[in-house]
């Protein structure tokens, strides 16, 4: 059976889970393809105009996979990871919003509830439904899962060696080896870039901001490459939590890069109209106030240029290595 | 004489300058671009050329900045290739060491620059809204038939108030339909014109950043005076508007290029001022080999390609290396 996996939203964060999990029950996994404006074009034109663009790419990616003839494709219903968090009520209402936005998906659309408090995932009662649909056993799925979750940590751990997502991919996939990655390396500044990884690795959305600024001499490191007790000891619970989950990562990896990390500068990359962002982007301006670091927004929708950012991000680049210079020559200027 | 040269192509103006030695502006020129970019660079050098003959000179280093800077670095052959925030803020901290806020309005985009210890430590840029620039004057100054020349000075003689909405262009418009229908002054409205762009400007850009004098206010809006005083009515401190307001981007562009050929104590790659009897042509590519379908920008120089961008994968670019 042919299981397609839209390469939008929260794949980047759990492609290898999933790609080993269907891998392990005999599936064939099939990923859609980069995003490139054909694909954002019909997602586009299938979507209601006032959500995000992530949906709107979501949507294109869908239509990708079912002409790649797939049986199914999965998206399932992230509801929690953590107790008394949640996510985005686009992400809780994501098959229902596929089903009535694509009429040839309907069929096609393979779901489950991701419930608990574990950021694998993998409790098999989430995945149990998935038994009858694809015709294997309990102790089959089981199995599966208990690979995956291994498969999926391990990804993990390379993110917190500081690999981005897509090395840490590679280095999964055995394509790279980690000193091949490193020895491409050579920095003069470290800039937190914060942002969801649908933001961030998408390379549309934006626009290979990471490539960009590596080949301007900067070191990047984002939120998945911090370990969890390192982010979760920021902000200790309190009255008010924010309750969205990778929201909340995205707000204490910035107090981390600030307080601990020692970065140049911050970045916060974030999709027109998104709820979340609006708060969180807020309390991370208010903080680099107090820890005093250069932080700027981009914000990107369908219709953002690339020179545009291009010239922003070479300006931040550029005030901050002029200022780093000026330092180290022990000008006060 | 050993001069620098800074260029700065942007959407309304394309301005030229040289500097000298010491950094002091030896020649200006502020032209309209006219959406020729191209043909507005040669015409700068050939000026440039020829209010330098006779004298002996030296061009040491070359600049570009600005929207078209990339095209524009290309044609002369510039030793740096640089955005405009950087550019602004060099050649303001150069003339007025002691500025902490710079206020820039150009045709299609403002910016606001924060400078402390001249370095600059934040900025804000107008990204989809041109509500707060220089085209959003100009189309009202057009709209109520007075040369853009004399809307400053005309607004100065206003004796009333009047608010207009001016969060964008087309509200503003229709707010300014109805403000003439209850009566007011041509002066008056244009005064509410200038009121409504600073306060848009502050609000969009200088938004949660505290603002700090010496305040200096640049770019082509900087020669209207209504806008001066607007700016000044709003933040209640004087603003300085610098001698070259209107050639700053162009001047911190030929800094920069000094600055730069100086410390690496490089040889200029300035093509020379035969540059504007060359024949560059400009072209797009809609490039078909993937989904992507990039707008492939490629200059060709006497006949023999010699840049290509705009393409995400790097076929095209990296096909002129090596």
């Amino acid at each position: 059976m042919r299981i397609g996996l839209p390469r939008a939203l929260i794949f980047y964060y759990y492609y290898p889970l999933w790609k080993s999990f269907f891998e392990n029950l005999g599936m064939d996994v099939v990923v859609s393809d980069v995003t490139s404006k054909e694909l954002i074009e019909k997602g586009i034109k299938v979507t209601v105009p006032e959500i995000c663009v992530p949906i709107k790419i979501f949507n294109g990616h869908v239509i990708n996979l079912l002409s790649k003839n797939v049986d199914y494709v999965f998206i399932p219903r992230f509801v929690s990871i953590d107790r008394g968090e949640w996510f985005c009520p686009k992400f809780i209402g994501l098959p229902d919003l596929v089903k009535y936005t694509i009429e040839e998906a309907k069929e096609r659309i393979l779901t489950i509830d991701i419930k608990g408090k574990r950021e694998d995932t993998c409790n098999w009662r989430n995945y149990r439904p998935l038994c009858n649909i694809l015709h294997v056993s309990e102790k089959q799925l089981k199995k599966a899962l208990k690979n995956a979750s291994e498969y999926w940590h391990q990804f993990r751990q390379y993110s917190m060696e500081g690999f981005t997502i897509e090395e840490a991919m590679q280095i999964c996939d055995n394509k790279l080896t980690r000193n091949q990655i490193l020895s491409q390396r050579s920095s003069e500044i470290t800039i937190g870039l914060l942002g969801y990884v649908y933001n961030i690795y998408d390379p549309f959305v934006s626009m290979d901001i990471i490539p960009k600024m590596r080949s301007m001499g900067v070191n990047i490191i984002t939120f998945e490459m911090l370990k969890e007790e390192e982010m979760s000891r920021q902000l200790p619970r309190k009255s008010k939590n924010i309750y969205w989950t990778f929201s909340k990562k995205i707000h204490q990896s910035a107090r981390v890069f600030m307080k601990e990390r020692n970065v140049d500068g911050l970045i916060h990359v974030t999709a027109f109209g998104c709820g979340p962002d609006s708060i969180v982007g807020k309390m991370i301006e208010l903080d680099s106030d107090v820890y005093q670091k250069p932080f700027m927004t981009i914000r990107v929708d369908e219709h953002t240029g690339e020179s545009h950012l291009i010239t922003r991000v070479e300006a931040f680049v550029d005030m901050i290595k002029r200022k780093k210079y000026s330092e180290k020559r022990g000008e006060i200027a | 004489m050993n001069i620098y040269i800074g260029i700065d192509v942007g959407s309304v103006s394309t301005n030229a300058v040289a500097i000298n030695e010491d950094g002091d502006v030896v020649f200006e020129q502020y032209i309209r671009t006219n959406g020729q970019p191209i043909e507005s660079v040669k015409e700068s050098l050939k000026t440039l050329e020829k209010a330098l003959e006779g004298k002996p000179y030296k061009v040491k280093g070359a600049g570009t900045t600005g929207s078209g800077r990339q095209l524009a670095g290309i044609m002369i052959g510039a030793d740096i290739i640089k955005n405009e925030i950087t550019a602004h803020a060099a050649a303001t901290v150069h003339f007025h060491p002691d500025v902490r806020t710079i206020f820039e309005i150009g045709g299609q985009d403002s910016k606001i620059i924060i400078i402390k210890d001249k370095m600059v430590v934040d900025f804000s840029m107008n990204t989809v809204c041109a509500a707060g620039t220089g085209s959003f004057l100009d189309h009202q100054a057009e709209r109520l038939g007075i040369p853009i020349q004399e809307f400053g000075d005309l607004a100065l003689t206003a004796k009333k108030n009047v608010r207009i909405a001016g969060r964008c262009t087309v509200f503003a418009e229709s707010d300014m339909i109805a403000k003439q229908q209850y009566g007011f002054s041509k002066a008056e409205i244009i005064k509410g014109l200038c009121d409504a762009l600073v306060r848009n400007y502050i609000n969009n850009l200088g938004r949660g950043k505290s603002l700090h004098p010496p305040f200096v206010f640049q770019g082509g809006v900087a020669a209207n005076k209504g806008i001066k005083a607007a700016f000044e009515r709003e933040i209640g401190h004087e603003v300085i508007v610098p001698k070259y307001y209107n050639v700053m981007g162009a001047i911190g562009a030929a800094l920069l290029a000094k600055e730069h050929v100086e410390k690496y104590g490089m040889k200029t790659s300035f093509r020379g001022f035969d540059v504007a009897e060359y024949n560059f042509t400009p072209t797009t590519i809609d490039c078909n080999g993937c989904a992507n379908s990039c707008e492939v920008i490629k200059v060709d120089l006497n006949g023999k390609t010699v840049a290509m961008w705009g393409d995400k994968c790097g076929r095209w670019a990296n096909s002129l290396m090596g």
